[in-house]
């Protein structure tokens, strides 16, 4: 019987996905094995595009193709969350499973709580993240800093610290700290998240943690809610993954490692956010102009956020005419009316930031503002605590 | 249900962006970034974002039709080719030079190829041009004349690099906006910013140094900069000794032009342009981006020349960071001139007059007497349609009803023709005046390549099927051609097409399939497989014979119209960030429309007040050629007595009131930057 909190090693029982998946393969073949049984209609994942680089969205149904979203793809910086909106219809008419980094996870959450992704729909199978990396910085960096070729890349890794790239005669690590000093590594939204495990998914699952004879061939498992449970027992029983208990100290390095990486973000937090009242934009306008006053009103921020969704967008009416078109750069309004609507559910994605072509460090003034309005409010973007957010809603 | 992410480039301006199309089911549904494209990283301008909205639109042209007493009637492929393929027979037979071309800098190299190789081979004219003549014809005509090659010289990610960008001529934020970015990462890094413009543009609003100077001054303003370096001893004199020849008669000239001097003509204060050479001189690399500004003119080709001499003079070539950079304003002009879609030259500008060249495409072509002589021009097209020296025009793609200086001759033009085809995705204002109209397959609907302002060469790949029987460019043409009974168009795929191209472009001899799919493309020129590609142009030597960059020593000249008292203000025209060209897409884009659905004209406020002009009210604006009614935007950014209309918009085309008599004598540009004009309300 799995029960929610329940922690487990994992593996897949078919020896090939135990083999092409990472970490025994336990995310593939509970996949695979949700898209047999009908229990899901469709696997929402991410596949590798024109290189390892390049991470792409891809709608499976058939089982057999799971296996080519197996492995994970650092430089995916996407936020999942805004397909379902705006290609599946919230995931009304359909089941889906959806792999979700934590910050994907907690914004399907956020939009659920608005009504426009139907949770009942969704089993969100959450995967570890230590943060995500820019692609085309990235392979600067391994060019320029590590002296690789990036194209004979076959595996990127963040572990105790260090960002590793292998290729498969060569491997090298450099400290993340060391990196991202030079600019390179994490976007600057991930170095400072703290949710690296992400316990609002259904089920969390990751390497960290996982030591003794099946380190390297199995995956830490946490079961988060009921709905994980239930599908993590069918996958159990039907014979398609094995579980064992996990070693105690494995489940202590596991926080620990967490751990190392909250405070990591912390420190990155207190480096980016103003030590004095930045974060209240309305009272500290002129501080952001000369950022927002290289706006170009490409509507890319708006077009990327996840809790964008809106088919009628108050930015683009003309009955009224609120908000001046056709100039530039747009009033400040602009990007206050897109933070009115969306920055209690902000999960920090970072897309409207990694998107803007006039360089205006969005997700930053967004990320700082909503830990504000979680401390007014006692808020907990990305969590289901059956509060609703408090500054869109009642 | 089926979800597919198609990686492709933008379809607007010349920057090649990279962007995800999403097809759901089939059907075409949003842009979503392609992070992983190494210029602009997932990054898209407006015009990006919403690049698919027009492709799914109704109003597409859906099937062939043939004009019949006045009226369009629907027609099948075969009787609407056949139809084209007897008419063109006849003129043929007449003369292969009472027919003209015109092909498109939206279609793919491989469209543009097949098009200049139809007329050229098929039909026997050099009669072959495109709207690059009213861009950057003077950029190619003018670096061609003093690097030996007329284009970009550095890469759009290597302008990070300048510690001095210098832009004249371009609102690179509105019409390159993923130019502009880099622009704005060199600022960060401590880069120093000089705009020259008549307006107090976007981009010149983030100037360190900006520079007034009134429409048609840009010789004494560049050459009051060199004056300046000169006198001052700030000249890259190593540079010009090892690279170059003819500074002395640069001196010479330049001498002349002593701000202090030009003031008066340009109204840039003195102090300004002396503070603006310094700056640009002392910069360890200072980059020069252009656009219409400096190439609309009958001078286009001198002031673009100007260009060049004031970065040789500083050294500023074959660097990072450095270089002469003309940015092009549409998603294939690059690659459509690259095609030999001009009068003058065949693919990878091998010169028509050059007898050699002539053998080498007759021999490849398997054609018979191609002549030496170059073809028309855009505008001398117009010119001999209008007096019955040209009988038929067969349009790819282009609509010179709007984009074209003075519409009204345009349309007389067009009218004179006995035949007209026009191949376009929508109805256009052109469309509306052919005797055959066919469908053609949009971007997001075919394969094949664009080659952007940075010489990158890219793949674009089909997404989503064409509407109705609407197909690919490059298949209606090669149809066509063996209709006729021509040979050699036996192409099955843009792929096929592209292993010609490659054996006839030197530039492209090295690109192969295998190395275009990656997300980077390649920058030409690319001679052989082993080779890199190119960057940065220059490095070594010039693309000159012998190898040095040449000064030319360049006079001010007036402008064709200087204001009088009938017509007191300067009009100039540009576009917008929010639309491209004559709008037959953006416009059909909701999302742009409602941003801005029709033009306006800036006056500068001084102006207005004293006209008892309002912001909104309707003014006429009239010049030589005619008159619009638009409405009036007023601003303190604008020069007094400069007037601006964006050119998109057909119900108040600033093109009614520009002037094509005129041409720069190198490169055949009107004088589409500067017109006399008056406004009342």
């Amino acid at each position: 019987m799995v029960e929610v909190n329940d922690m487990y090693y994992a593996f897949s029982e078919n020896e090939e996905i135990a083999e092409k998946g990472e970490y025994g393969g336990a995310v593939t073949s509970l996949l695979k094995f949700l898209l047999e049984e009908g229990i899901v209609d469709a696997v929402l994942a991410v596949k590798k595009g024109s290189d390892l680089y390049d991470a792409v969205p891809t709608l499976i149904t058939d089982p057999n193709e799971v296996i080519e979203s197996a492995g994970s793809l650092h430089c995916g910086t996407l936020n999942i969350a805004k397909v379902i909106t705006r290609y599946l219809n919230g995931a009304r008419d359909m089941k889906i499973a959806v792999t979700t980094k934590p910050c994907d996870a907690m914004t399907i959450v956020e939009v659920a709580k608005r009504g426009k992704i139907d949770r009942n729909n969704v089993i969100m199978v959450g995967v570890n993240c230590g943060g995500t990396l820019p692609p085309v910085k990235t392979r600067q960096m391994i060019e320029e800093v590590y002296e690789m070729d990036p194209d004979d890349v076959i595996k990127e890794e963040i572990a105790k610290g260090k960002l590793i790239i292998e290729t498969s005669d060569d491997e090298k690590g450099i400290s993340v700290d060391e990196v991202e000093e030079m600019g390179y590594g994490r976007r600057t939204n991930c170095r400072r998240c703290e949710k690296n495990i992400p316990r609002m998914a259904d089920l969390a699952l990751g390497n960290w943690g996982v030591i003794g004879p099946l380190a390297g061939k199995a995956t830490f498992v946490e079961v988060t809610s009921e709905k994980g449970a239930e599908v993590l027992e069918k996958a159990i029983n039907a014979g398609v993954i094995h579980v064992e208990d996990p070693i105690p100290k494995g489940i202590e390095i596991r926080e620990k490692i967490d751990q190392a990486m909250v405070n990591l973000a912390t420190k990155w937090q207190k480096n980016d956010f103003s030590e004095e009242s930045g974060a209240e934009i309305l009272m500290n306008l002129d501080k952001y102009m000369d950022d927002l006053n290289r706006c170009i009103k490409c509507y890319s921020c708006r077009e990327a956020c996840p809790i964008c969704y809106c088919e009628e967008c108050s930015l683009e009416t003309r009955t009224p005419e609120w908000l001046e078109k056709g100039k530039l750069p747009p009033s400040p309004v602009f990007h206050l009316e897109r933070m009115m609507h969306m920055v209690d559910s902000c999960t920090n994605c970072g897309q409207c930031e990694e998107l803007c072509p006039a360089e205006i460090p969005l997700a930053r003034i967004w990320h700082e503002i909503n830990i504000r309005v979680q401390n007014t409010f006692g808020y907990k973007t990305g969590f289901d605590t059956g509060q609703e957010p408090p500054l869109t809603h009642k | 249900m089926n979800i597919e992410y198609v990686p492709n480039t933008c379809p607007y301006c010349g920057c090649g962006c990279g962007m995800n199309i999403i097809s759901v089911n089939g059907e075409i549904e949003g842009v979503e970034p392609w992070k992983r494209h190494p210029m602009n990283e997932g990054k898209l301008c407006p015009k990006g974002n919403f690049a698919y909205q027009f492709v799914s639109r109704d109003d597409r042209l859906k099937t062939p039709l043939i004009k019949e007493n006045g009226e369009f009637r629907e027609a099948s492929w075969d009787e609407a080719l056949d139809l084209i393929a007897s008419k063109l027979k006849e003129y043929r037979e007449e003369d292969p030079d009472l027919l003209a071309f015109l092909a498109s800098a939206r279609c793919t190299n491989e469209e543009n190829y097949s098009l200049q190789k139809f007329a050229r081979a098929v039909i026997g004219t050099q009669n072959i041009d495109h709207c690059a003549r009213l861009c950057h014809g003077p950029s190619v005509a003018g670096l061609a004349q003093t690097f030996g090659s007329g284009a970009m010289t550095n890469s759009i990610i290597d302008i990070e690099e300048a510690s001095c960008i210098f832009i004249i001529g371009s609102n690179t934020a509105e019409q390159h906006p993923l130019i502009w970015r880099r622009v704005l990462r060199a600022k960060s890094k401590g880069a120093k910013l000089i705009v020259a413009d008549p307006r107090i543009t976007p981009t010149a609003k983030q100037a360190d140094i900006y520079l007034p100077f009134k429409p048609g001054t840009d010789i004494p303003l560049l050459n009051a900069m060199m004056n300046v370096i000169i006198e001052e001893g700030l000249e890259d004199k190593d540079f010009i000794e090892k690279r170059t020849k003819g500074f002395e008669e640069l001196k010479e000239v330049v001498k002349k032009y002593k701000p202090e001097d030009v003031e008066e003509l340009t109204l840039t204060p003195a102090d300004k342009i002396r503070e603006a050479a310094r700056v640009y001189a002392e910069a360890d690399s200072a980059a020069i981006l252009f656009a219409m500004g400096i190439t609309q003119h009958i001078t286009g080709t001198d002031n673009v020349i100007s260009t060049a001499n004031l970065a040789m003079l500083t050294g500023n070539i074959g660097k990072p960071g450095a270089g002469v950079n003309p940015l092009r304003g549409q998603n294939n002009v690059q690659g459509a001139c690259d095609m030999g879609a001009l009068p003058a030259f065949y693919p990878g500008y091998q010169k028509v007059i050059d007898e050699e060249a002539t053998e080498k495409m007759t021999c490849a072509w398997g054609c018979s007497d191609l002549k030496c002589t170059p073809g028309l021009t855009v505008v001398e097209m117009m010119n001999a349609a209008e007096k019955g020296e040209l009988k038929a025009m067969y349009i790819m793609g282009e609509n010179p009803m709007v984009s074209d200086p003075d519409i009204q001759h345009v349309k007389e033009s067009l009218e004179s023709l006995e035949f007209l085809v026009v191949q376009d995705i929508f109805m256009t204002e052109t469309a509306e005046l052919a005797d055959v109209v066919l469908p053609a397959a949009a971007w997001a609907e075919k394969d094949g390549t664009y080659t952007s302002t940075e010489r990158r060469v890219q793949y674009i790949r089909k997404a989503v099927e064409a509407p109705g029987d609407a197909r690919e460019d490059w298949d209606i043409i090669c149809d066509l051609a063996k209709r006729m009974g021509a040979e050699g168009f036996d192409f099955n795929s843009p792929a096929e097409i592209f292993e010609e191209i490659r054996e006839v472009t030197p530039q492209y001899a090295g690109m192969n399939p295998e190395r275009l799919s990656k997300p980077e493309g390649l920058h030409w020129p690319c001679p052989d497989e082993s080779h890199p590609g190119t960057p940065i142009l220059h490095t070594e030597q010039f693309a000159t014979p012998d190898g040095l960059g040449i000064f030319f020593p360049i006079e001010h000249k007036d402008p064709a119209e200087v204001p009088d008292e009938e017509y007191p203000f300067i009009l100039t025209t540009g576009r917008v960030l929010f639309h491209y060209h004559t709008g037959s897409m953006t416009r059909r884009s909701e999302t742009l429309d409602r941003e801005l659905p029709t033009g306006f004209v800036e006056i500068n406020d001084e102006d207005a007040s004293e006209l008892g002009i309002r912001s909104g009210d309707m003014v006429k604006v009239r010049t030589r050629r005619g008159e619009i009614e638009i409405t009036a935007r007023v601003t303190p950014d604008i020069m007094k007595g400069v007037l601006f209309i964006p050119f998109h918009f057909a119900e108040c085309a600033a093109n009614m009131l520009t002037s094509s008599s005129e041409l720069d004598p190198a490169a055949k540009m009107p004088e589409l930057k500067v017109s006399a004009a008056s406004i009342e309300k």
